[in-house]
Formats: C-alpha cells, sequence, structure tokens
C-alpha cells in the first residue's frame, strides 16, 4: 500500500508539472491554433537558464527562476514577434512546422553550448524529503505541485477576469472579428507566447529537480506531455491539467509495476500508448470538442 | 423531387427556423429568399447535412435525406457550391472540375500512379470540359483557378457543380460579393443552366432582383418562419412579404 | 524546359558516380536511398498534407523486414526489397483507422508516439531486431551481382565497386518512385489528395472519399519509405535501434520542406541539402576536433536543420523548387508559377 502511495505521490508531482507544460501548449493553440512543437526545447532551455545564473553567476535560487521565467517569456514573445508574425496568412501546417524546425534547432544549441553532460540546478531542496504514512516526500516534488497549482490558479484568474484573458479567448475564437473590434491581436499573441515561456520555464524547473537534472534529453520528457494535451483536448485548460495528471500518473505507474514482458522503458511510451487508445474512442480528446465547421 | 416538411432548426434557445416544408419538383428552380437573419443559411445547411434539425423531414427521390451524412450527399445525387469556394487555388480549373467528377470515377491510387488509368481519365476529362463549356468557361480549363477573377472562380464552381451530375444543385447565394456586371452573368448562366440543361435548383438568395429573375417559385422566409411560397409575381405582391421587407432596402440587382 | 532538362538529368545522374570520391559516392548514394523514403513523404504531406512525424517508424520497419527476410531466412534481394515496402504499408495502412478519425494536428501527435513506439519495440525485439546493440543488415544480390562490400563489377572497360550498384540501383527505384508519384498526381487520387490538404471539409461534400484518401497517402508514403528502408539498412550493413529516431524523421520533413513540397524535384533536391549537410558540416574549419566538448558536428546539423526549416518556411514555403521558379520568373519569363503554392488566397466573404 505504501508502494502505491509513494507511487501515486511522485505521479501526482510529475503530472503536475505535465500539466504545466500542456498548459503552455492549450495556451498557444488556443489563441493561434499552433501546436508549438518548440515547447520541449524552451522548457529545456528555462531549465538551463535557471541552473546557469544560479550555478555559474552565482544568483540566488528566487530570483534566478524569477528572472529565467522573465527572460524565456521574453523570448517566447521575440520568437512571436521576429518569426511568427511574418508567416501570419500561411496555413497552420507551416506554423507548426516553423516551430518543429526552431525545436530541433534550440535544443541543440543548448547542447552545444553547454555539453551533454548533467547540470546541477542550483536548486535549494536537492534531495532533502521528510515522510508522512510511510511515503517520502521529496521537498523539491512538493514544491512543483504547489508552484503548479498557484501558476494554474493564477492562469483561471487571468483567463476568466482579466481583459487580456478575454482577448485571447476573443483572437482564439475568430482573429479577424477581434482585430475588427480594435482589440490589438498583435500583443495578445505577444502575450500568448510570452506565457508558453513563463510556463515552460517553471514545467522546466520541475522536471529538472531531483532525481533529474538539467540535461539534454528533458527535451523528450517534456515530449511526454504532448499526449497529455492531446487527451485533454487541444482547447481546454482544464483538459491540460487533467491531461498531465493522468499521463503523469500512468508514466509512474507503469514504471512501477508493468511486466518485464512489455519490455524496458515502458514507461516511456505508455502515455502515447494511452493516448492513441483514447484517441480512438474520442478523437478530440476527453474535454475536446469536434470544431463547428463553417463550410 | 425533394420534400421538406415541418422542418425545425434551434440552436439552444434561439430557432433558426421552424415548420418549413415545401416541394421541389424535377427540372425546378425554388428560391429561398428572405431579410437578414431569416433563417435561409442555417435551412441551406441542414439541407447539405452540416446541421442536425430537431424535427422534420427531407426527402430526395423518396430517400430519407436527414439519415444520410454530408459526405453521402453526392452518392444522394446532391451537389451544392460554397461560398468561400470549394475550389482549390493552386489546381487549374479542369482539375478542379475533375474533383466533382470523383465520385463517378472508378480507378484506384495503384492505377492511376502506374499509368494505366488513361481511357478513364479521358473520358473524365472530356465530361469535364463539357462541364466548363456549359458555364460557359471552357476557355478557362488550363487556367490556374487562383489566378482567375472572383465572376470567373464562381463559374468554374458551378461546373464543378455542374460535372457532379446531381438530381439537386444548391446553391449558396451565387451572386454574394459580386460587382453589378458579374451579377447580371451569374444570373443569366443559371437561368441557362436552369431552362437549358433542365437541372433542378434550389436556391439561396439574398438578391431579390435575381430570384425574381430566374426562379419558378420562390419560398420566403422571416424571422424562420416562412410567410409565402409562391410564383415570382405572386410572392412580391404578397402582403406579408412586403411587410417583411418594409423598413429594409429591396435588395435589386441593377 | 522539362523536355531538355530530364534526358539531361539523366545522363548527369548515371555518370555522376565516376567522378566522385569514395566518400563522395557513399554520400551521393544515400542522398538516393533517402530520396526514395521522401518522395514517399511528398505524397503525404506535398500532396495529402497530412504531418507526419512518423517517417522514421516506416522506414525501420523496412529495414528490418529486408534484415530478417534477407538474412535470417536467406530470400533473395527481388522479395526483401519489395517484401520491405509491403510491411511498411501495412503499417502505414494499420495507421488508417486512426487516420480517418484524427484532424491534421491530432494525427502529427499521434505519428510522434509511432516513432516513440516504434523504437521501443525495436529496442526491445532483440531477436529481429537485435536490441540495443544493433544487428547486421544483407547486402543486396541480384542474380549475378553482388553488392556485397569488396565485390566489383567489371562491365568491359568501366569497373563499378558496391557503393557503385547501390548507387544504380537506387536511382532506379528512386526513378520509378518518381514516376509512379507523377502519375499519381495527375491522376484521381492525387486531386482527391490535394482536395484533401486544401479542403477537407468540402472535399467530402463533393464527394471525395476522405478517409480512403488518407489511408492511400498513407499507404504510398509508407510503402516507399519502407523500400528507402531497406536499401538504407543494407547500404550500412550494421545499424542499431537508434536509427531510426524522430531526428530522422524530422530529416526527412526538412528534405520535402527544403526541396519544396509537393513538387517532383523537391524530394531529390531536399535530401541533396539535407543528408549531405552532415558530411559537408564534418569538415568545416572552425569545428573543434571530436570529442573535445563544445560545438559537436551532431549538433551544428541539428541547429542547421532547424534554421533551415524555419527559413525556408518564413521566406520561401516553396522551398529550392519555388527559388529556382522565381529566380526563371525574375528573367523576364512570364508564365505564372506553376510550383504549388502552400496558401490559397480565397475572398473572405461575409457569412450572412
Amino acid at each position: 500500500m505504501t508502494e502505491f502511495l509513494q507511487l501515486l505521490f511522485q505521479g501526482v508531482s510529475l503530472g503536475a508539472t505535465y500539466a504545466l507544460v500542456a498548459l503552455g501548449f492549450v495556451v498557444v493553440y488556443r489563441a493561434s491554433g499552433v501546436i508549438n512543437f518548440a515547447q520541449g526545447a524552451m522548457l529545456l532551455a528555462g531549465a538551463y537558464t535557471i541552473s546557469w545564473l544560479a550555478t555559474d553567476i552565482g544568483v540566488a535560487f528566487v530570483p534566478a527562476v524569477l528572472a529565467s521565467v522573465a527572460l524565456l517569456a521574453l523570448a517566447g514573445a521575440g520568437f512571436q514577434a521576429g518569426v511568427l508574425r511574418r508567416v501570419a496568412g500561411e496555413p497552420t501546417f507551416v506554423l507548426v512546422m516553423i516551430t518543429i524546425g526552431a525545436g530541433i534547432a534550440v535544443t541543440a544549441l543548448i547542447e552545444a553550448l553547454f555539453g551533454a553532460d548533467q547540470r546541477l540546478l542550483g536548486d535549494p531542496w536537492g534531495s532533502s524529503s521528510f515522510h508522512a504514512a510511510g511515503v517520502t516526500i521529496t521537498w523539491v516534488k512538493l514544491w512543483g505541485i504547489v508552484v503548479t497549482v498557484a501558476a494554474l490558479a493564477a492562469y483561471f484568474a487571468f483567463d476568466r477576469y482579466t481583459r487580456w484573458g478575454l482577448a485571447m479567448q476573443a483572437t482564439a475564437e475568430d482573429e479577424e472579428a477581434t482585430l475588427s473590434l480594435g482589440v490589438p491581436v498583435a500583443r495578445v499573441h505577444l502575450i500568448t507566447w510570452a506565457l508558453a515561456g513563463s510556463l515552460a520555464t517553471l514545467g522546466g524547473l520541475f522536471l529538472a529537480g531531483f532525481p533529474s537534472s538539467p540535461q539534454p534529453t528533458l527535451g523528450d520528457a517534456a515530449l511526454r506531455a504532448f499526449p497529455a494535451i492531446v487527451l485533454g483536448g487541444l482547447r481546454s485548460p482544464t483538459g491540460a491539467v487533467v491531461g498531465g495528471l493522468l499521463i503523469g500518473v500512468t508514466e509512474v505507474m507503469t514504471s512501477g509495476y508493468a511486466p518485464s514482458s512489455l519490455g524496458d522503458n515502458f514507461y516511456a511510451v505508455a502515455p502515447y500508448i494511452a493516448m492513441i487508445l483514447i484517441l480512438l474512442v474520442r478523437p478530440y480528446g476527453l474535454f475536446g470538442r469536434a470544431p463547428a465547421e463553417r463550410l | 423531387m425533394l420534400e421538406v416538411r415541418d422542418l425545425t432548426l434551434r440552436f439552444g434557445a434561439i430557432t433558426a427556423f421552424e415548420d418549413v416544408s415545401f416541394d421541389v419538383a424535377r427540372g425546378e428552380l425554388l428560391a429561398v429568399i428572405g431579410p437578414n437573419g431569416a433563417g435561409k443559411s442555417s435551412l441551406f445547411n441542414v439541407l447539405s447535412r452540416v446541421y442536425e434539425p430537431q424535427s422534420g423531414s427531407v426527402r430526395l427521390g423518396g430517400q430519407d435525406m436527414l439519415a444520410r451524412h454530408r459526405s453521402e450527399l453526392a452518392a444522394c445525387g446532391v451537389a451544392r457550391s460554397f461560398q468561400n469556394l470549394g475550389l482549390v487555388g493552386e489546381l487549374t480549373a479542369l482539375e478542379n472540375v475533375l474533383i466533382g467528377r470523383d465520385h463517378l470515377m472508378r480507378c484506384g491510387a495503384l492505377r492511376g500512379g502506374l499509368g494505366l488509368a488513361r481511357t478513364e481519365e479521358r473520358a473524365h476529362r472530356d465530361a469535364a470540359r463539357r462541364a466548363l463549356a456549359t458555364v460557359g468557361a471552357q476557355d478557362l480549363a488550363q487556367r490556374v483557378v487562383q489566378t482567375l477573377p472572383y465572376g470567373d472562380r464562381k463559374r468554374v464552381e458551378l461546373a464543378r457543380c455542374v460535372a457532379m451530375e446531381p438530381q439537386l444543385m444548391l446553391l449558396d447565394e451565387p451572386v454574394a460579393g459580386m460587382s453589378a456586371a458579374e451579377r447580371g452573368d451569374m444570373t443569366e448562366l443559371v437561368r441557362r443552366l436552369h431552362r437549358d440543361q433542365g437541372l433542378t435548383l434550389l436556391l439561396v438568395e439574398h438578391d431579390m432582383g435575381m430570384v425574381m429573375r430566374v426562379a419558378d417559385r420562390v419560398l420566403v422566409l422571416d424571422f424562420g418562419r416562412p410567410i409565402a411560397i409562391g410564383t415570382p409575381a405572386e410572392v412580391q405582391q404578397d402582403e406579408r412579404v412586403i411587410r417583411a421587407y418594409l423598413g429594409e432596402e429591396l435588395a435589386v440587382g441593377a | 524546359m522539362r523536355r531538355v532538362a530530364l534526358p539531361a538529368l539523366v545522363v548527369f545522374a548515371v555518370l555522376l558516380p565516376f567522378g566522385l570520391s569514395a566518400a563522395q559516392l557513399t554520400t551521393a548514394t544515400f542522398v538516393v536511398i533517402a530520396a526514395i523514403g521522401a518522395t514517399g513523404l511528398n505524397v503525404l504531406t506535398g500532396y495529402a498534407g497530412q504531418i507526419s512525424l512518423g517517417h522514421a517508424a516506416f522506414v525501420g520497419v523496412g529495414a528490418y523486414t529486408g534484415a530478417v527476410l534477407g538474412s535470417d531466412h536467406g530470400l533473395s534481394a527481388f522479395v526483401w526489397i519489395p517484401a520491405a515496402g509491403v510491411a511498411a504499408a501495412l503499417l502505414g495502412a494499420l495507421l488508417g483507422p486512426i487516420a480517418l478519425r484524427l484532424r491534421g494536428l491530432y494525427l502529427a501527435i499521434v505519428t510522434l508516439g509511432l516513432v516513440f513506439i516504434a523504437q521501443h519495440v525495436f529496442f526491445n525485439a532483440g531477436g529481429l531486431t537485435g536490441g540495443p546493440q544493433g544487428r547486421a543488415f544483407p547486402a543486396v544480390q541480384l542474380g549475378a551481382f553482388d553488392f556485397s562490400p569488396g565485390k566489383v563489377l567489371e562491365l568491359g572497360a568501366v569497373t563499378i565497386d558496391s557503393s557503385g550498384l547501390y548507387y544504380f540501383l537506387a536511382l532506379i527505384l528512386f526513378a520509378a518512385a518518381t514516376a509512379f508519384t507523377w502519375n499519381l498526381r495527375r491522376s484521381r487520387a492525387g486531386r482527391a489528395m490535394v482536395a484533401l490538404r486544401e479542403r477537407e471539409a468540402a472535399a467530402a461534400v463533393m464527394g471525395v472519399d476522405v478517409g480512403r484518401v488518407k489511408v492511400t497517402a498513407f499507404v504510398v508514403s509508407s510503402f516507399l519509405a519502407g523500400i528507402s528502408g531497406a536499401l538504407y539498412g543494407s547500404y550500412l550493413s550494421f545499424a542499431q535501434p537508434d536509427q531510426w529516431s524522430l531526428l530522422m524523421s524530422i530529416q526527412f520533413i526538412a528534405a520535402v520542406i527544403v526541396g519544396g513540397l509537393g513538387t517532383t524535384a523537391g524530394p531529390l533536391l531536399g535530401c541533396a541539402v539535407v543528408f549531405a549537410l552532415p558530411s559537408l558540416l564534418k569538415d568545416l574549419p572552425f569545428l573543434p576536433a571530436e570529442g573535445s566538448g563544445g560545438l559537436s558536428a551532431g549538433d551544428l546539423t541539428s541547429i542547421t536543420y532547424g534554421l533551415l526549416i524555419v527559413a525556408f518556411l518564413t521566406l520561401e514555403p516553396r522551398g529550392l523548387v519555388g527559388i529556382a521558379d522565381r529566380v526563371r520568373r525574375s528573367r523576364g519569363n512570364d508564365t505564372p508559377s506553376k510550383t504549388p503554392k502552400l496558401t490559397v488566397t480565397t475572398p473572405k466573404e461575409a457569412h450572412p
């Protein structure tokens, strides 16, 4: 039983992180219909920036995190303004491919700059933990859950109660109409990508935490958040959260309980298998709806 | 040929249209008109199976159309034109019309790739060219569609519909967005398709003038309810119709 | 222009190996082998507009089918090469029901999953794939022609070595693949694919069997990927499962984009750029020596792929073919561009 609870805790904390990453995707998709395949690279960049500031430059941890969030927000917005805006009229497919290209380039660049070895994240928690009900609770994972909940709450509040949140929803619904209403759509896109960058950084922070560390393969871990967003239905923030939790728990449970006949590291593909199976039954994810068609 | 009975469509608390009934006889051109928001586009979308009505029935040649999915329309003999144009810009006019022939063609990808489908291809190309000739666009066959002016594209779109060899053609606001001259040409073209080719057409349109010139009968909707059905002359003098349009400019094409 | 260019191109392609060094010929052979697979992806993504990140999975399936039938069961290359295509095509057909139900981006993500799942299977099915250690792949033997490394073919005054033999075989298969897809594009299936790409919702109403078209596109694409994989494995003669990775899928995507999506010349041009790139970059003077840390050739290659994709899509979505087109037109040739444009401008009318 305690093993189950232990795995459950780890699954929830991983799921929380995936939820953060997934939310970053959903935010971009809702506003522009683009799946940002560069999210993993942004996540990686976020984790490495924190690590670099905290360990190489010697900045205190919390300021390092805040600075990284800001830097990545800027980078995201910069990418939107510098690259994506130039191809604004092209089909979504083109934009998606551009994010794929950007993602590869950034991931390789990070590896080129920092090498392929593991680094220190520079966080104050390390491997410290405490015990509760027979379960070992590592501080970093607990903080992961806390920060995720806070970030999600902040996002939902922003989405529902501020005019920028409304502007983002409107832009997602019908960009031209929104533009004609005088909403600064260009700024909405900037904010969207800035948000994606910040969420990616926070996701990267916790994915890089104990027992992991900043390393180039983090980007692949981010790819496992894809099933999360697909499961949730690409447009639903709630779906992203539920999807993220589901995937995190699935992944950890499979690593704990999967029979060896399914192969080594089955947990890495379990999310994708789960995703495909669910999509067969519900082609738009658990929370998604078939888009209304105007012919 | 087309029998619509008591058709009702609601979106939540909003009624798009209610209790719409009408027939379209073979070879007839029925136009559905009404002021903005009258529900004619929604009606059109139900007929072309985009929307699911709450109640009522639609029968084409005795077949229950509401049981059909929109991907079955072509097989049922229904061709519809698209307002945002169903044309593929990078293809030529002929290729676009050939897409309309797709449901009549049998050759699979294997034969196509191996170059074994030439005979069938030739036959259908001839049919496609005839369709283009019907709309007066035979010279446009090799032109890439995105280089064509809007009026010509609309012709090609119609040719595509004709090439489908349908029992019933659904035309979605054929003169929308057109200049006065283009409107005249399109009106004449629709009249020709109806009179000379003997096609059965159901038209949804905003432009009264066009409708009066081509329709055998007109169904007038207002706020989702049918208020009159009859010949253009009858409908034009109908009090209820005049009242519905009162305060609105009659969109009579010049 | 095409009338003159094609025979000239063929002559050039046939004579090329005799003017290249051994290392260059190796690269050229890989390029042509990859071009077979890229031709397939061009059908799926260029004609039918389906984003697939899963190409590497089909290439891998083709490679291992060739290995199992050729090495483990001793069958002739006349059997295992086509069988590789068929095996991959079957997998592509299996993707059918999934592809039918999913729109655009959902499908792209499922294909992403496919690469990971395929690699997982490759790593674990040791009996077929050799597991993480990898396995040997059979050399091609077509009747009297033995493609094994070290063997040479003497045709009168001309000597063709193993690389050359692979090159010519790949060239023949590539030419066949290109002819097939060229015909396809001008046939009913090709038009249906373009309609699917540009007007998916309307296409069904127009009578196009959208489901069947999607499956067809996947089957054609994966068949060619399988053939490409069989040759690839055979030419490499040894490979580990990490060969058939997401990076390989992305190389193929980069190739079709850089070459020009949906064009005829695109796949080969794109592969020439993408698959020749690593060997070109390896010799760049400013790169530090292997293993000394810092910028590695691998990283630089990836960065370049990424930037190429971004640059081409931002500046010239029609790829190299589009650039060639532009150059031709700027020289005063007034005919409208024949290369497909990715966007279709349609007048936006208000919906009443």
